[in-house]
């Protein structure tokens, strides 16, 4: 199993390392010059030519690009990703917090799309074909086709203005998670109960179903057992879509004014804000690597002939 | 078949207890947090939204809200309708010729940290924006004064190298010549960065947490009065929907129109929240102008033809953008600078709204054919851009394109951010291009000044045959100690930028605030970027 570790471990370094140097090229390959993205930045009001010159030499930009590549590197294994041209501020002290704030609410969406995917999944592939199933598909692909932003306004305008019952933004309160995690949750789960509802039934036409029936077993246990066999399917698509739903809280976020990394990531993209760009690009694709080797654990260790293989 | 469905409804049943739940513990909760805003018993709370973090206060920089900052911070002298008038200075006196300022400070005036402001002070904080003259360019104080001195404890005198007429003007402006404690300077220094922010203002930031709010309370040993409203709220907001629904809720309870000119919410939100009956719309005087910057440096540009600009102002129907986009609450605009701008009620030419003289223009000079004109085989084709978070300026734009294309000129829309925007301006990446004037307190003197400036209007106006002689009378008016000369100097200026038609007026903009209905002493200042929230109260 160590071993196994060390093995994914080693290979997202190059995978890392790749994406770190992309982004890192692409932010320089803008044709915007940094020194005069961080004076309009900093709202100086009339910049000239002196004030670059002085501009570009404190934030090193006159070094050749690999060097400052190699710079920026090797202070972000430290964790140091250099100062925001905007605030001037550390990026970590943004970025960390925004990162948090997202990962709450991921979480708390992901336990919720977990549950509801598994109950839905069952219920329909228990009962497929039957109104119940048919029923159940055709408002999961309503909802989930609705925008989230149409959603969100909407279930803010019912149960924050009109029933106000909720706050309409913000994450003071734990009333606060509520209208978010609903919005991600509606947008995914219909989505992930559709995995867990076929593998479900590719299971239920499985030899040991009607072993099982032959023997006399009830049918609570069949389930239980099919059940068992078709959440393997579903670990690495709930695994991964932790970071699929990190990096795609935007609207949301946008929307419920939530301190993510969403509106973060997006602020820096408008006012051009490189150091937190390339950090956040970096953290993404960190929390993609992780999860996908943690899943993979997971599946390894409930399934014993993955392990052999790998 | 009964018993199969128990477990995931029992499953269905438990997730939704569970969600139910959550919104009990959470209403709970609520009652302390949110009521804070708007329906507080005490009403002497505002919250207001902002679509930017108030950012980094320090006030000898450029990064700060401005509407934050002027609360915080005070300056020697205000700007007033009225001229300018003492704030931290009492009285003042000029030399004979015009170099030494000599002011008399206000005394038992304290910083929010119980530091005194005295001259030293003074000293300290003109020395440490003086040290940084190169973030100063714009100012033009900043390159000539060359001394600040303590004469005594109240009176301290400004040495400047040359007579400067808007030395007191500049001297009001919300940044950078305003006070901060010196304790909170890093090695007697601002620039990179302080150790708090100390002002003298009626209110001090007691919380800021960046991207979510920031909390003002009301400085009770204001040396003008305690303020009325104790506490202030900045919420930052996306503007649009959010901010919309949370003023219903009463979340938040007061909007105003940002630093950059553009509202948090549209006309027909503001309209109904006022139908309501809970809200009221307070609009200030014209405060600039809205206007179409054109390249006339970009030779490979139509855009440098000085008849094309003026068949493309004549195409455009102000009054209708002014009706139909701002529901008149704004109202069209025929010259760079309303004539309630200093120095700017000047004679000019008015370019009526004339489809057909706008053709004749563009026939005359050349530009010809059928749909869209050619001259020389050249198109008249030109791009504009807008500002992509403004939704009054995508309307003005396609109506334009609509208006241009009548009398044969094609517009290219592009909606871009403001910084990308502003760095179009710099380098002179463009044809024509949504802009507006600084604003009342900066008008004319600033804009006009940024006329020469390469990240502002240089690319505007360095096309056009009278620059060298623009650019000379711009550098003599900003010494001249002489009324009559400054008036002849900026009457000449403006003849000769609106004979070039390089700026198209489009509307004259100002200051909305949507507030509750019951708060009074909603004022306005002699700037778009500040409110005095220390007149404001609710009535009991």
């Amino acid at each position: 199993m160590g071993r196994y570790i060390f093995k994914r471990g080693l290979i997202s370094v190059p995978l890392l390392l790749v994406v770190s140097f992309l982004t890192f090229i692409l932010n320089s390959l803008s044709p915007m010059d940094p020194a005069e993205v961080v004076l309009h930045a900093q709202g100086v009001p009339r910049i000239t030519d002196e004030l670059l010159e002085e501009t570009r030499l404190a934030l090193g930009l006159d070094r050749p690009l690999l060097v400052r590549y190699w710079n920026w590197f090797l202070s972000c294994l430290r964790l140091d990703f250099g100062d925001s041209y905007v605030t001037g501020k550390p990026v970590w002290s943004l970025l960390g917090p925004a990162f948090l704030n997202t990962l709450k609410l991921t979480i708390v969406s992901v336990v919720a799309i977990i549950i509801l995917s598994i109950a839905l999944g069952v219920l329909c592939a228990l009962r497929e074909g039957k109104l119940l199933d048919k029923s159940i598909r055709g408002i999961s692909f309503f909802l989930t086709a609705m925008p989230s932003y149409l959603l969100a306004s909407l279930l803010v305008l019912y149960f924050s203005v009109k029933l106000d019952l909720l706050p309409t933004n913000g994450m003071d309160t734990i009333g606060s998670y509520i209208l978010p995690v609903t919005v991600i949750t509606i947008s995914y789960a219909g989505i992930y109960f559709r995995v867990v509802r076929s593998s479900m039934l590719s299971n239920l036409n499985e030899d040991y179903v009607l072993y099982g029936r032959a023997c006399g077993l009830p049918e609570r246990k069949i389930t239980r057992r099919i059940l068992r066999n078709s959440l393997q399917v579903a670990v690495s698509v709930f695994c991964m879509a932790i970071p699929i739903i990190l990096g795609s809280t935007v609207v949301v976020e946008n929307i419920f004014a939530w301190p993510g990394l969403g509106t973060l990531s997006v602020n820096s993209i408008l006012s051009r804000d490189f150091p937190i760009i390339q950090a956040y690009v970096l953290v993404l694709a960190a929390s993609f690597v992780i999860v996908n080797t943690f899943s993979d654990m997971i599946n390894a260790w409930v399934n014993p002939k993955l392990r052999e293989d790998g | 078949m009964v018993k199969k469905q128990v477990v995931p409804f029992l499953v269905l049943v438990v997730t939704a207890l569970w969600l139910a739940g959550c919104s009990n513990s959470a209403n709970s909760e609520k009652e302390s947090s949110a009521n804070s805003a708007a329906s507080s018993s005490a009403r002497d709370e505002l919250v207001y939204s902002t679509a930017k973090d108030i950012n980094d206060m320090n006030p000898h920089l450029y990064a700060g809200s401005m509407p934050a900052q002027g609360i915080v911070y005070e300056s020697l002298v205000e700007n007033t309708a009225e001229g300018i008038k003492p704030l931290l200075a009492e009285s003042w006196d000029i030399s004979e010729d015009g170099k030494l300022y000599t002011f008399h400070l206000r005394q038992n005036v304290t910083f929010h940290d119980g530091e005194p402001f005295n001259a030293e002070a003074v000293k300290l904080n003109f020395d440490a924006v003086q040290s940084n003259a190169s973030k100063h360019a714009w100012i033009k104080l900043s390159s000539m004064l060359t001394e600040t001195k303590v004469i005594d404890e109240y009176t301290v005198q400004l040495v400047l190298s040359e007579p400067y007429y808007p030395t007191l003007l500049e001297l009001s402006m919300t940044r950078p010549y305003v006070f901060l404690s010196p304790k909170d300077f890093i090695d007697g220094e601002t620039k990179d960065g302080v150790n708090g922010f100390d002002g003298t203002g009626p209110y001090k930031l007691t919380d800021h947490k960046t991207d979510q709010y920031a909390v003002f309370e009301a400085n009770e040993r204001y040396w003008n009065g305690a303020p009325k409203l104790k506490k202030i709220t900045a919420k930052v907001l996306p503007a649009g929907e959010t901010t919309f629904l949370a003023l219903q809720k009463g979340e938040v309870d007061f909007v105003f129109t940002d630093d950059r000119g553009a509202d948090s919410i549209d006309v027909e939100a503001m309209n109904k929240l006022a139908e309501s009956g809970g809200f009221q719309i307070v609009r200030s005087e014209p405060m600039n102008t809205k206007m179409i910057v054109a390249n006339s440096s970009k030779q490979d540009s139509p855009a440098a033809d000085a008849a094309v600009r003026k068949a493309l102002w004549h195409s455009i129907d102000r009054e209708t953008i002014s009706e139909a986009i701002f529901s008149g609450t704004e109202s069209a605009a025929d010259t760079l600078f309303s004539s309630n701008v200093n120095y700017a009620n000047v004679e000019l030419e008015k370019r009526e709204y004339d489809i057909e003289l706008a053709k004749k223009l563009l026939e005359e000079n050349g530009w010809a054919g059928e749909g869209i004109r050619e001259k020389d085989g050249r198109k008249l084709t030109m791009s504009l851009y807008y500002d992509v978070n403004s939704s009054s300026q995508k309307a003005q734009a396609e109506m334009i394109q609509n208006a241009a294309k009548n009398i044969g000129i094609q517009l290219e829309l592009f909606g871009e951010e403001s910084t990308s925007i502003a760095n179009r301006r710099t380098t002179g990446d463009y044809d024509l291009l949504f802009n507006q004037t600084w604003g009342l307190a900066y008008d004319p003197q600033s804009t006009i000044a940024s006329f020469t400036s390469d990240a502002a209007y240089r690319h505007t106006t360095s096309g056009i045959p009278e620059a060298e002689e623009l650019y000379r009378k711009i550098g003599e008016v900003m010494v001249s100690s002489d009324e009559e000369t400054r008036k002849a100097l900026y009457q000449d200026i403006l003849s000769i930028v609106h004979d070039e038609a390089v700026f198209i007026p489009l509307t004259n903009g100002s200051v909305t605030v949507v507030a509750p209905k019951d708060l009074q002493g909603i004022s306005f200042k002699q700037t778009q970027f500040e409110l005095p929230f220390e007149q404001m109260s609710f009535s009991r």
